[in-house]
C-alpha cells in the first residue's frame, strides 16, 4: 500500500439547504498515493455529494477536506490545479469538435498551446479517438462521447482524479478500454477516487473501497479483504447487498 | 487573458454553427422595423393626407358667404359638400349625415348674414362721420353661423375647426368694414378709389422646430422605429444567452468548468463578448436598413444627424445591457422554458414602458416616469440623442453609464446567484 496521503476526509458532513437528514453525515476517509480508492454506496448514499465537496462544487456543512496536504477551504486555487473531475454527466459542448472541446478545457488550466495540442493527439489516439479528432461531439456515439469525457479530466495530468461513474451507460469494449486506461494511469502514478455502481469495475480496479449508505461509511478494505470477510459472499456485490440490504433505495 | 481569449473562441464556433440561431437574431429585428415603419408611416400619412369632410349650407349668397365657402374649399384640411337650397328636408338630411359620421361638420350660414355686418359697419361710420348712408338696416346686431359636429369629434378638432371658422369670419368682417369706410371717403372727396383688401396676413409665421430637436428634424416612423426596434431586438437576444447558460448548466459544462481554475467572470466575459458583438452586427444591419431599404419601401430614410462615435457608444452600451440582462436570466432561470418564456414576456414589457412602441412623449404622465426603470428608455434616449440632437459622446453619457450599470449589475448577481447555489 502506498504510504502518503493525497486526500484526507476528516468528519465530513454536507446537509442540503430545507434537508433534514444530511446527505453526508460525519464520513472519515483516507486515500493514499497512486491508488484508485472506490466509492460504492445504493442510490442516494452520498457518493456523488462527497465527490462533488471534493471537488468544490459543493460546500460542505462541516468538516475538513485535504488534498495532498492543502486544505480546500483556504488553497482552492491550487487544488483546482491538482485534481481533475469526470463526471457522470457528459460535460462537452456538442457543437464544438473533439479537438475544440479538449483545447477549450485544457487551456483553461494554463497548458501552453503546443504542449496541449500534443497532448490532446496522444491522448485522443490513446482512447481509439483519432479518426474523429475534428468531428463534432454531436455526431459521436456514447461511449465516444464518455471517452472524450475522460480525456477532458486528464489534460492538466492531474496527481488526483476523481470519477463519478465514469463508465455509466457504455458498452462492454469501452468500459474495459477506460477501465485498462484508468489502470494505466494508476500505474503512472496518478491517484484516483473512483465512484460506481458497477461491482465489477469497482472489484477489477480498485485498490481499497469504502462503502456508504444514508452519508455513513460500512465497511472499508481491499474488494478480496471484504470478500473475504463475509464468508457468505464470492463477490463484491454479495458483500454490497449484505451491508446495505436488499430493500429498494430512491 | 487567455482563458478569455479561449472562452470569447468557444462561444463563437458554438454560435456560428448554429446557423438558423444567427439567421433569426437578424431577420427578426429586420422584420419588426419594417412591419411597424411601415404601418406607422401609412397611417400618419393616412391622417395627414385625407381631408376632413365637411357640408356647407350656404344660405347668404353674399361676400360672407362666398369668403367662408372659398376660404374653407381652398384650405387643405377639408373635403367641401356645399349646399345652396334652402329646403328643410335637405338641412335635415346634412344634419342627419352629420350625427352617422358621413360629415365630421356641418356649418349653416344664415341669409343676411354678410348684410348683419354691413349694417353694423355703417352704423359704425354713421356714429363717427356726420354722413348718412342709405341702407336697409335690419334690427338683427349679430350674424349666427351654426356648427354641427360629430359626436364623436374630439374637442381640440372642434376648437381648431372654430378657431379657423372665426378667423374666415374676421377676414371677411374687415374687408366689409374696409370697404364700407373707402365708400364714405370716396363721397366725401368726390373720389373713386377701389382698394381691395389684402388677401396676405399682415403677420407671417416662421416655424422653427427648435424644441429639443436639430432644427428641421423630427422624429418620424423611421426615425423612431430603427433605434426602438433595434433594442428590442437586441434585448431579445437574452433569449439565446440564457438557453446557451442553461444548456451548459444542464449538460454539466458549467459544474465542470467550476472545477477548473477559471472564475465565472471570465465565462460571462467570453459570453459578453461575442454576443455584444452580435448586437452591434444587429444594430448596423438595421441601421443600414434605415439608410437603404426604406426609401425602396416609400418610407423616409433614417437620417443620421449625430457623430458616428457617439453612435457606436451608444450602441455598445446597449448591447452590453442586453447581454447583461440574458446573462442574469440564463443564470436564475431553472429551464429552458423558464428562460425564454420570461426572456420574451420581460421584454416585451421593457419594451412598452420603454417607449419602442409607443414614443415616451405621448406616454401619460405616470407611464412617462415609469419608462424611466427602462433599460430599453435610457437607450432610446441615446439614440434620439445621437439621431436627432445631434449630441456629441459627451452628452450621451448619461444614458450610456445607465446602460454600462445595468449590464455591471446583472453581471454582479449572475456571480452572486452562482455563488449562493453553491453554498446551498
Amino acid at each position: 500500500m502506498a504510504s502518503k496521503t493525497v486526500v484526507d476526509v476528516k468528519r465530513l458532513s454536507k446537509t442540503y439547504k430545507g434537508c433534514v437528514e444530511p446527505a453526508v453525515d460525519d464520513l472519515s476517509f483516507k486515500v493514499f498515493d497512486k491508488e484508485i480508492f472506490g466509492l460504492l454506496g445504493p442510490n442516494g448514499a452520498g457518493k456523488t455529494t462527497t465527490i462533488s465537496t471534493l471537488c468544490s462544487l459543493l460546500k460542505p456543512s462541516s468538516g475538513i477536506i485535504k488534498i495532498d496536504g492543502l486544505e480546500l477551504n483556504h488553497h482552492l486555487n491550487r487544488i483546482k490545479m491538482l485534481i481533475g473531475v469526470i463526471s457522470q454527466d457528459i460535460a462537452l459542448y456538442d457543437k464544438l469538435t473533439a479537438y475544440e472541446n479538449l483545447y477549450y478545457f485544457g487551456s483553461l488550466y494554463g497548458i501552453e498551446k503546443k504542449v496541449l495540442a500534443k497532448r490532446i493527439y496522444k491522448l485522443l489516439d490513446r482512447l481509439g479517438l483519432s479518426k474523429n479528432i475534428h468531428v463534432q461531439v454531436c455526431k459521436f456515439s456514447g461511449g465516444m462521447k464518455r471517452r472524450i469525457n475522460l480525456l477532458a479530466g486528464l489534460l492538466h495530468e492531474p496527481k488526483l482524479l476523481l470519477l463519478d461513474e465514469p463508465t455509466v451507460g457504455v458498452d462492454v469494449q469501452t468500459r474495459n478500454v477506460i477501465r485498462e486506461y484508468l489502470t494505466e494511469l494508476r500505474d503512472h502514478g496518478t491517484t484516483m477516487i473512483y465512484s460506481s455502481h458497477m461491482m465489477e469495475d469497482i472489484q477489477l480496479i480498485c485498490d481499497r473501497v469504502a462503502i456508504i449508505d444514508h452519508g455513513r461509511l460500512i465497511s472499508e478494505s481491499s474488494p478480496g479483504d471484504l470478500i473475504a470477510k463475509y464468508s457468505n459472499c464470492n463477490s463484491l456485490e454479495d458483500v454490497f447487498l449484505e451491508l446495505t440490504g436488499t430493500k429498494l433505495r430512491d | 487573458m487567455r482563458k478569455t481569449i479561449v472562452s470569447v473562441k468557444k462561444e463563437s464556433i458554438i454560435l456560428l454553427r448554429d446557423i438558423e440561431g444567427i439567421l433569426l437574431i437578424f431577420l427578426m429585428p429586420l422584420l419588426l422595423v419594417v412591419i411597424i415603419a411601415l404601418l406607422q408611416h401609412r397611417t400618419f400619412q393616412s391622417i395627414n393626407e385625407s381631408k376632413i369632410p365637411i357640408v356647407v349650407a350656404n344660405f347668404d349668397n353674399d361676400s360672407l358667404g362666398h369668403a367662408f365657402t372659398y376660404g374653407i374649399k381652398s384650405s387643405a384640411m377639408f373635403e367641401v359638400t356645399e349646399i345652396t337650397t334652402n329646403d328643410k328636408d335637405v338641412l335635415e338630411k346634412a344634419r342627419k349625415d352629420v350625427a352617422t359620421g358621413k360629415y365630421q361638420i356641418g356649418i349653416l350660414i344664415p341669409e343676411g348674414a354678410t348684410q348683419i355686418i354691413k349694417n353694423r359697419a355703417i352704423g359704425l361710420i354713421q356714429k363717427q362721420l356726420p354722413i348718412t348712408i342709405s341702407s336697409t338696416i335690419s334690427d338683427s346686431t349679430q350674424t349666427v353661423i351654426q356648427l354641427f359636429f360629430d359626436p364623436i369629434t374630439k374637442s381640440s378638432f372642434r376648437n381648431l375647426v372654430k378657431a379657423t371658422l372665426t378667423e374666415f369670419a374676421a377676414k371677411t368682417e374687415s374687408k366689409i368694414i374696409l370697404r364700407a369706410y373707402s365708400k364714405v371717403i370716396d363721397a366725401m372727396t368726390n373720389q373713386s378709389s377701389d382698394i381691395e383688401y389684402p388677401n396676405e396676413s399682415i403677420i407671417a409665421f416662421n416655424e422653427d422646430l427648435v424644441s429639443e430637436y436639430t432644427a428641421g428634424i423630427v422624429p418620424n416612423a423611421v426615425q423612431h422605429n430603427v433605434p426602438a426596434w433595434t433594442l428590442f431586438g437586441m434585448f431579445l437576444i437574452c433569449i439565446p444567452i440564457a438557453g446557451s447558460i442553461i444548456k451548459e448548466r444542464n449538460d454539466g459544462c458549467l459544474a465542470k468548468l467550476k472545477t477548473m481554475p477559471v472564475h465565472f467572470s471570465t465565462i460571462i466575459a467570453g459570453k459578453s463578448f461575442v454576443f455584444v458583438i452580435i448586437c452591434m452586427l444587429q444594430a448596423v444591419f438595421i441601421i443600414l436598413v434605415g439608410l437603404y431599404l426604406m426609401p425602396v419601401l416609400g418610407l423616409p430614410k433614417l437620417q443620421i444627424y449625430g457623430n458616428w462615435g457617439a453612435l457606436f457608444v451608444v450602441s455598445l452600451a446597449c448591447s452590453l445591457a442586453a447581454t447583461g440582462y440574458g446573462i442574469l436570466i440564463g443564470s436564475i432561470a431553472a429551464t429552458q422554458i423558464q428562460a425564454s418564456t420570461f426572456g420574451s414576456i420581460s421584454t416585451v414589457i421593457l419594451a412598452a414602458i420603454g417607449g419602442v412602441w409607443i414614443p415616451v412623449i405621448v406616454m401619460p404622465n405616470v407611464m412617462r416616469r415609469i419608462s424611466e426603470i427602462s433599460p430599453m428608455n435610457w437607450g432610446i434616449q441615446g439614440y434620439y440623442d445621437v439621431f436627432l440632437r445631434n449630441a456629441s459622446t459627451v452628452e450621451i453619457m448619461p444614458s450610456v453609464l445607465k446602460l454600462i450599470t445595468f449590464y455591471v449589475c446583472c453581471a454582479l448577481l449572475s456571480m452572486a446567484f452562482r455563488k449562493y447555489n453553491t453554498s446551498n
